[in-house]
C-alpha cells in the first residue's frame, strides 16, 4: 500500500501507474451501446460509445481494420468485446475493441419481448393503473418534435373541440441517442407543473429504430412512476411501442389525442344547457303547482261564500212566498175562517152538526163557537 | 352560499350540477330547498360555462400581455 498523508503526497505519476496496474487487470467484456463521434485514423477509430437511455458514454478504440469490416455506422446501436485501459498520459479510460456487432433487429424484437413479458408480470400494463383522463384540462402538456407534424395535428385537433385549451409544449429530440433522455428530462418537468393535468407523448411514424425510444425501460418505468396521466400517441396504428402499453390512455394517432384531451365545446355546452333547463322547468312546474293549490284554496272559500248568500236569498224567497200565500191578507179584510175541531175548514153546512164547538179564526185572534 | 370565484374543477362542477338536477326533479325537497337547490344549480351551471369558455385563462394571459 503507498505510504500517503498531508506532508508525503503521491506524485501524479505514481498515482496514475497504480490505476493502470488496477484497470489493466480487468479482462475484457461485452458492452452495448449506440455509436457516435467515430474518428477514422490509420491504424485506429476513436470513437464513443453512449448509453441510450441516460446521458452517459465512454471512449472506445477499436484497430481500423476490425472497424472498416464492420461496416457500422453512426447512431448504430453496437456491442463490442472490449478490454478498460487506463492512460496514462492524460488520466483517461478507454475501451479497446477486440469485436465489434451491431445488433440487429430481430435481436431488438426479442429483448423488447422479454422486457415486455418482464414489465407486464410486475404489473406495469394493468388496467387497475390507469388513471382516468380529466374532462377539462387546465393545462395540457405536449412532448413532441420540433416542427412536428405531430404537433400540428393535436394542437389543430384540440383547438377545433375547445378553442380554449392551452398547451405547455416541450420540442424535444423523439428519435435518436437523446429522444429518451430528452422525453424524460420534459416529461419530469411537466409532471412537476400543477397546472399540467394531462401529458400527451407524441411523435409520427418511423421505422422499428426510430420508435424504440418509446419502448425504453427507463422512459417505461418513469411512465408508469408519473400521477398526471398520460396519453402516448406514437406512430401509427400498427406500431406500438411499450409506451402505449404503459400510458393512461392509448391515443391511434396524434390527431385522436388532440380529440381525446378535450371535451367538445358545443356538446359541453348543451349538456350544461339542457340540466339547467330541466332545472328551470322543475322549479316553474312545483311554483305552478304551490300557486294552483293557494288559488285552489282561495276559489274554494269563495265558492262557499257564494253558495251561503244563495242559500240566504233562498230563504227570503221561500219567506216572502210563505207570506204571500198566508190568510192574514184576507182575514184583515174581514173575514173568517171556521175550523172544526179537527183543524178542518168549514166550506158547508154538512161540514157541521149541531152542537159541534168550532173556532172562529180572525184577523187579531180567534174565538169559540158552538153550532145550533 | 358559494362566492362566484369558487375554485372548483369542471368535472366536479358538471357532477354537482347533475345531482342538483336530478334532486330538484325527484320532488321530495320542500319549496324553499327547491329553490335553493336552483339556485345552486344556476350557480354550478354559471361555472361550468365560465371554465367552458377559458374566461379565467383569457383574463390571466390578457393581464400577462398587458405586462
Amino acid at each position: 500500500m503507498l505510504e500517503n498523508s498531508e506532508e508525503q503526497p503521491a506524485p501524479v505519476r505514481v498515482v496514475s501507474e497504480i490505476i493502470k496496474e488496477y484497470i489493466d487487470a480487468l479482462g475484457p467484456i461485452w458492452i452495448e451501446g449506440e455509436l457516435s463521434q467515430i474518428n477514422s485514423r490509420r491504424d485506429f477509430t476513436y470513437m464513443v460509445l453512449r448509453d441510450s437511455s441516460v446521458d452517459m458514454s465512454i471512449s472506445i478504440a477499436c484497430p481500423s481494420g476490425i472497424f472498416n469490416k464492420t461496416k457500422v455506422a453512426e447512431n448504430a446501436r453496437i456491442k463490442i468485446f472490449a478490454k478498460p485501459s487506463w492512460y496514462t498520459k492524460n488520466g483517461s479510460v478507454s475501451f479497446w475493441v477486440r469485436e465489434i456487432k451491431e445488433v440487429g433487429v430481430g435481436e431488438l424484437l426479442a429483448r423488447l419481448e422479454m422486457l415486455k413479458n418482464l414489465l407486464a408480470a410486475e404489473g406495469l400494463f394493468d388496467a387497475k393503473r390507469k388513471v382516468s383522463l380529466p374532462l377539462l384540462p387546465n393545462k395540457v402538456g405536449l412532448i413532441c418534435g420540433r416542427n412536428s407534424d405531430a404537433e400540428r395535428d393535436v394542437l389543430e385537433n384540440a383547438k377545433r373541440r375547445w378553442p380554449a385549451v392551452q398547451f405547455e409544449t416541450r420540442e424535444v429530440q423523439v428519435q435518436g441517442s437523446d429522444a429518451v433522455i430528452q422525453v424524460s428530462a420534459a416529461l419530469k418537468e411537466l409532471e412537476a407543473d400543477p397546472d399540467v393535468d394531462v401529458i400527451i407523448i407524441t411523435r409520427g411514424g418511423g421505422s422499428f429504430e426510430d420508435l424504440l425510444p418509446f419502448s425504453d425501460e427507463g422512459l417505461v418505468r418513469l411512465v408508469a412512476s408519473c400521477k398526471t396521466p398520460i396519453v402516448s400517441a406514437i406512430g401509427h396504428e400498427k406500431d406500438s411501442p411499450l409506451l402505449d402499453l404503459v400510458a393512461d390512455y392509448r391515443a391511434s394517432t396524434p390527431t385522436d389525442a388532440g380529440k381525446k384531451v378535450v371535451p367538445d365545446l358545443n356538446e359541453e355546452l348543451q349538456f350544461i344547457d339542457a340540466l339547467r333547463t330541466r332545472a328551470e322547468r322543475t322549479l316553474t312546474a312545483r311554483l305552478d303547482r304551490e300557486s294552483d293549490r293557494i288559488k285552489s284554496l282561495f276559489d274554494r272559500r269563495i265558492a262557499f261564500v257564494h253558495r251561503l248568500k244563495l242559500a240566504v236569498e233562498d230563504l227570503q224567497h221561500l219567506l216572502a212566498r210563505v207570506r204571500s200565500l198566508s190568510p192574514q191578507s184576507t182575514l184583515e179584510r174581514g173575514y173568517a175562517v171556521v175550523q172544526r175541531s179537527d183543524g178542518k175548514a168549514v166550506r158547508k153546512a154538512k161540514d157541521v152538526a149541531t152542537g159541534d164547538s168550532v173556532r172562529i179564526r180572525l184577523a187579531e185572534d180567534s174565538v169559540s163557537a158552538t153550532i145550533d | 352560499m358559494a362566492s362566484k370565484s369558487e375554485k372548483i374543477s369542471y368535472e366536479v362542477a358538471r357532477e354537482e350540477l347533475t345531482k342538483v338536477v336530478e334532486q330538484l326533479e325527484a320532488g321530495s325537497a320542500t319549496l324553499e330547498e327547491s329553490l335553493k337547490l336552483w339556485e345552486r344549480g344556476e350557480e354550478l351551471a354559471q361555472i361550468c360555462q365560465e371554465l367552458l369558455d377559458g374566461a379565467k385563462a383569457k383574463i390571466t394571459k390578457d393581464a400577462s400581455d398587458a405586462i
